[in-house]
């Protein structure tokens, strides 16, 4: 049977007799996690991961993936394995116990409202 | 691109039987989580099911990525002008971009590319069956962009309102690519259908070809699929196949009837009462034969695929550090 | 003098056209995906210096791109061999060094247009050197890192190198009416090109154990004339595949 595609015919017929061999760990590489600074001034922020042999053909084969199409001004890439990340069960961490509003702008709605009940006492201080 | 999740019948064997014993507190957390509408993420606990459902749902996608870049791809060094030619390269490009998205998706659950990639070529793992038919002429590159994207986009729109992180996000970025390749079909198709009269035969004669495996793509009817409540409370399948077909049809029907075209069957009707579309069958024994094995493209699909493999070998070979030792992708 | 304008861009054109072709070959079929990827937009880049580069005529009132990539005769190519030979057995180290030997040949040939005393050519190359800036990149980190691996790996890269210095050489071959273009200002002279192309890949290609020796005369013989229109053998074929929808329907846009 032949393919109707001109490239796959090029290939036959040992396209039909190979053997099957599958393929051994790791065969496709270790992988990557990809980082791209959108415009100058803003955070990077991760987009993907990436199997690469090495670090330098890391950042060469994330330029395709992972810029080809949205706005890019850099590329970070790091090994997989170098990355520690905090526990889903410790998600509890990130979230306070007590009020912590003191530190937060919204913690300072009633100023206002102090002001205009002791207004009478807005008058310089006799010397 | 892709089709929807496929049951199979070892699937359906399987389906029910307790493969592990699930924490019951734990699972409550896992589904009060969904049901509140976050996301679960790689690191997260998940029932065993869950995880295996959708590993296989992600691989079949990721599968249907890889082997739908060989149909469009047949035509590449044929593509009529500079602006097709570009513009299909970068299509099959796309293709084989969310295919790589799409695997790091699914290692995320701890299945590793090489293993994946092992059970496609063995068969085990199955991919869309659309791309099991060939494309013949030109006009069954424009069709196939046009409206197998077009499902894909309903499917992939669907499916990015799921549960699992990694699989929403790189579904994001599938969509916002799918849609360039929407209207490059579109223009296409356009084109053929003002055209000459031999380009508009060839595009009917194209449509004629792909009305059925379109039709198909969606997976056969929600009466002959099994029960789906789970998948569906785990935001892991988000829509009935019925839904999404009725969705495609309802979009694009008339848009193909506005060119002129007309598609092969005359059943074809939305029903003024229900709002429903009604059409023939459209052949569901073909569709399990060639989900089986025994479509036109079968062999070839999995034998280019298996050579593209082997003749990377040396490459990847050549490259491989000692040192190298796999873990799993973060996200 | 329009005419001698267009033999200089038609080389430059249909070299990018037909290795943006058979690098496209390669699409969905590299060696892994990652790879793919970055080899289907070199491609895509290829083909589309191409079309800026026959836009150039087309300002001046010649044919289309689309007319020149589709409806010329083949006598009227002027593609240095190197960029017709087909994939043969889908080996990756020739499809790595004809990329490597082809785009150090780019850079070389944009550094130089830069400097055209052709506006509108020294325009284009600027603009056209930001891409080859990635495929040169990618092309000599290719070379070096599979240069430095395997037996296997380094003796595909000898074979490779060795079949396809003589067709790189002959990227140079002097055009027609060269000495009026190097007076004009337009080019220098292909012999110095061709220098400063062997400085840029014969150093890397020491470093992998690679040594190559300046073709024979006899090597050289079949390719000659390229430049004037004599076309590979291989040409005919990829031409045919190429035009297969464009002229099954002469009316029709596509």
């Amino acid at each position: 049977m032949a393919s109707l595609d001109p490239r796959i015919r090029r290939a036959e017929p040992e396209l039909w007799q190979l053997p099957e061999r599958p393929l051994q760990p790791l065969e496709h590489w270790q992988t990557y996690e990809v980082f791209t600074l959108r415009t100058r001034g803003g955070h990077a922020q991760h987009v993907g991961s990436l199997h690469a042999p090495d670090d330098e053909m890391a950042l060469v084969l994330a330029k395709e993936q992972f810029a080809r199409r949205s706005p890019c001004v850099a590329i970070w890439v790091v090994p997989t394995s170098a990355i520690l990340w905090t526990r889903p069960e410790d998600e509890d961490l990130f979230q306070p116990a007590t009020d912590k509003s003191y530190r937060e702008p919204q913690g300072y709605l009633h100023t206002r409202e102090r002001l205009e009940k002791y207004r009478d006492r807005l008058k310089p201080i006799d010397p | 691109m892709y089709g929807n999740l496929t049951l199979r019948p070892e699937d359906i064997e399987n389906w029910g039987k307790k493969v592990h014993e699930e924490d019951p507190e734990k699972l409550a957390e896992f589904e009060a989580r969904i049901a509140r509408g976050e996301k679960i993420e790689p690191q997260d606990w998940m029932p065993f099911e869950y995880r295996r459902q959708l590993i296989r749902l992600i691989e079949q996608h990721a599968h249907s990525e890889i082997i739908g870049a060989l149909p469009e791809g047949t035509w590449i060094t044929r593509a009529p002008n500079f602006r097709r030619k570009l513009a299909l390269m970068a299509k099959v490009q796309d293709e084989v971009g969310h295919a790589q998205l799409l695997y790091s998706a699914a290692e995320t659950l701890g299945k590793s590319r090489e293993a994946m990639i092992n059970d496609l070529l063995s068969g085990k793992s199955k991919y869309s069956n659309i791309f099991n038919y060939p494309a013949k002429t030109w006009a069954d590159t424009a069709i196939i962009a046009w409206l197998v994207d077009a499902g894909a986009i309903i499917n992939q729109t669907t499916n990015s309102k799921g549960s699992y992180g990694p699989y929403v996000r790189a579904l994001e970025r599938i969509c916002w690519e799918e849609s360039f390749h929407l209207k490059y079909g579109y223009d296409s198709v356009v084109y053929l259908a003002t055209g000459t009269p031999r380009q508009r035969a060839m595009l009917q004669d194209a449509l004629n070809r792909w009305w059925k495996p379109i039709m198909h793509f969606f997976g056969p009817p929600d009466n002959q699929s099994v029960h789906t409540e789970k998948l569906l409370k785990w935001k892991v399948k988000l829509a009935t196949n019925d839904e999404m077909r009725q969705q495609f049809l309802d979009m694009y029907v008339p848009k193909i009837w506005e060119l002129g075209l007309s598609i092969p069957d005359p059943n074809l009707r939305k029903n003024p009462e229900t709002g429903r579309w009604e059409y023939s069958d459209p052949d569901w024994d073909e569709f399990w034969r060639v989900i089986n094995g025994d479509g036109p493209c079968n062999k070839e699909r999995l034998a280019v695929r298996r050579f593209a493999e082997e003749r990377g070998r040396w490459v990847r070979e050549a490259l491989r550090s000692p040192q190298a030792r796999y873990v799993t992708p973060l996200a | 003098m329009i005419e001698i304008l267009e033999e200089l861009i038609l080389s430059l054109a249909d070299d990018d056209l037909l290795i943006g072709h058979r690098q496209a070959e390669w699409i969905g079929l590299g060696p892994i995906l990652e790879e793919d990827i970055a080899f289907a937009s070199i491609a895509q880049d290829e083909t589309g210096h191409a079309q800026a580069y026959y836009q150039l005529l087309t300002d001046l009132g010649l044919p289309t791109p689309d007319e020149y990539a589709f409806k010329r005769s083949p006598a009227k190519f002027r593609s240095a061999h190197l960029v017709e030979l087909p994939n043969f057995d889908y080996d990756y180290a020739i499809a790595l060094m004809r990329h490597f030997f082809y785009d150090a040949a780019e850079q070389v040939r944009l550094e130089a247009l830069r400097q055209s005393s052709y506006e509108p050519l020294a325009g284009l190359a600027e603009r056209l050197l930001r891409e080859e800036k990635y495929h040169w990149l990618h092309a000599h980190t290719w070379i070096r890192r599979l240069g430095h691996s395997t037996e296997e790996a380094h003796l595909r890269l000898r074979a490779a190198a060795e079949q396809l210095f003589p067709y790189a050489w002959m990227l140079f071959e002097e055009l027609p009416n060269e000495s009026a273009m190097v007076e004009l200002g337009w080019i220098p002279p292909s012999s110095e090109l061709r220098q400063r192309w062997l400085d840029k890949v014969l150093p890397l290609l020491e470093d992998i154990g690679i040594h190559l020796t300046t073709p024979s005369e006899e090597l050289l013989l079949p390719m000659k004339g390229a430049r004037h229109g004599l076309r590979s053998p291989y040409f005919d074929d990829l031409y045919a595949e190429m035009t297969e929808v464009s002229s099954s329907d002469p009316e029709a846009e596509w």
